[in-house]
């Protein structure tokens, strides 16, 4: 499974536009890593988004992680205030993974 | 007694503005007089508020909470209120001092009570996530990351930041910029020129001292670059290897045209806001001084004017014809030349002229009275400049 991230917006939207994306191939981790991280994924597949206000929120982020299983891909797609808790978590630890790494 | 009711009796606006059109020379002057006189006793903006039928200060009041990490913020825990003891938190009380500094300059130099102009409460929510690099308006409070750590640091750190997300919530309530596109550009840039202004007035500064920037220190020193964003000289804030040069334009040959999406940044609104951002700045050193007194109520009075859907060029012209209106014709000038070194261009027939004065009535909202007392100081300068008296 590949798992890539791309984060846009809020207050520091010029530093992250045309920043590359973050891509972690679980393949390469290490089993516990890998294992982790695809429970996270259907945690975060499971709650869907909340439901967005009909306004845009100012310098809130979104956040794309697609998820590729070599056969098919999905994109989920959130924002700072639609996520779940378990969507922060997946992000978070994506972080971390990709800057061990 | 008689000094009792001079300090106390402030005469009705619908009053005042008849006696000022007097065609009686002796009955304007006294007008004049008596107002000047109140004036200089409370100070202007607290006369307005006066006039307005508005309490005093003590409204927006501030609650602090800390998210311990979570992104959830019901699950948020009291870090400090508005009658309560300091934090042992620095980003709490930042946070805390931040919103009173908001909170003051909008009442004493906007004459604007919070956010909504009703006393909105002002909620903040710290420590967001983990290693969360930014801070938002959700349109009912403040949020705010601790930064990773790496390149970012606590976005409390920054009060023109602080100035900036509560500056949305000022816009939602008032012109209600869709934000997107160019709306959403002047949407962001009102944020970034009174996030500047509430540092300058907290700190003294004049247009010509102060830095300019947006976000200096939300980074860590590992950050090579000075801020998020610059007033003075938009696309100069960084350039490194790992960000590229800072991407914002100041002037309409480098508009960038990016889609209307979250990848595009809504169509490039923290980009193209260099462009107005930029104006304000030549606008503010064009006409000198203090960037909050002139140029500041300008453009905080063509917000007021302008619509959800107002575009820069409709912008440019309410903020020349505003500068006319409150002022006169060398703000109105520098104004105008603002624009015009950004690559829009107000012609002196677009502009607005200036409206009749219409005597404020008892039965308009709030903010229509607002708007007929903003002419009627104007009128008031006007008629100040006629009889030769000090200010």
């Amino acid at each position: 499974m590949k798992l890539t991230l791309v984060e846009s917006g809020g207050l520091a939207a010029g530093l992250r536009l045309g920043r590359p994306p973050l891509v972690l191939d679980l393949s390469t981790l290490p089993e516990a890593d890998a294992r982790e991280l695809a429970d996270l994924v259907s945690v975060a597949r499971q709650a869907p988004a909340a439901a967005e206000s009909s306004r845009r929120v100012p310098d809130e982020m979104s956040y794309t992680i697609t998820v590729d299983d070599g056969e098919a891909q999905e994109a989920l797609h959130r924002s700072d205030t639609t996520m779940s808790q378990g969507f922060a978590e997946l992000v978070d630890r994506l972080h971390r993974l990709a800057s061990s790494g | 007694m008689t000094e009792k009711r001079v300090l106390n009796c402030i005469v009705p606006p619908h009053i005042l503005a008849k006696l000022l059109e007097s065609s009686d020379a002796e009955i304007r002057e006294a007008a004049m007089r008596t107002l000047l006189t109140t004036m200089r006793l409370q100070g202007e903006r607290e006369v307005r508020a006066t006039l307005l039928g508005r309490a005093a200060p003590a409204e927006g009041r501030r609650t602090v909470y800390d998210c311990r990490h979570s992104t959830f913020l019901p699950s948020a825990v009291l870090a400090r209120s508005e009658d309560g003891a300091s934090s042992g938190d620095d980003s709490v009380n930042r946070a805390f001092d931040g919103f009173g500094a908001t909170r003051q300059f909008y009442l004493e130099i906007m004459g604007r009570n919070s956010i909504d102009d009703r006393g909105m409460r002002l909620d903040g929510y710290v420590h967001r996530g983990v290693d969360y690099n930014n801070a938002f308006w959700d349109g009912q409070e403040m949020v705010f990351g601790d930064g990773d750590g790496r390149i970012f640091s606590d976005f409390t750190g920054s009060l023109d930041v602080i100035g900036h997300e509560l500056t949305h919530g000022v816009t939602e309530h008032t012109a209600g910029l869709e934000y997107h596109n160019q709306s959403g550009a002047l949407n962001e840039s009102m944020s970034d020129v009174m996030g500047c202004l509430v540092k300058q007035w907290t700190m003294r500064q004049t247009a010509e001292d102060a830095d300019w920037l947006i976000g200096a220190e939300v980074f860590t020193p590992g950050f090579d670059g000075d801020a998020l964003r610059s007033l003075k000289a938009p696309g100069t804030a960084y350039d490194n290897d790992t960000f590229g040069k800072d991407p914002q334009p100041d002037h309409m040959d480098g508009y960038l045209e990016l889609p209307d999406t979250d990848e595009g940044d809504n169509g490039g609104v923290h980009l193209n806001s260099g462009i107005p951002n930029h104006a304000f700045y030549q606008a503010a050193v064009g006409i000198g001084g203090y960037a909050w007194e002139a140029a500041g109520h300008i453009w905080y009075e063509s917000l007021r004017a302008s619509t959800p859907t107002t575009d820069f060029q409709a912008f440019a012209d309410t903020t020349v014809g505003k500068a006319g209106d409150l002022y006169g014709s060398s703000e109105q000038d520098a104004v105008r030349d603002a624009w015009d070194h950004v690559g829009i261009s107000v012609s002196s027939g677009t502009a607005r002229r200036r409206p009749p004065v219409s005597v404020p009535g008892g039965n308009g909202t709030t903010a229509e009275v607002a708007r007929d007392m903003d002419q009627l100081l104007a009128q008031v300068e006007r008629l100040r400049q006629d009889l030769h008296l000090p200010a």
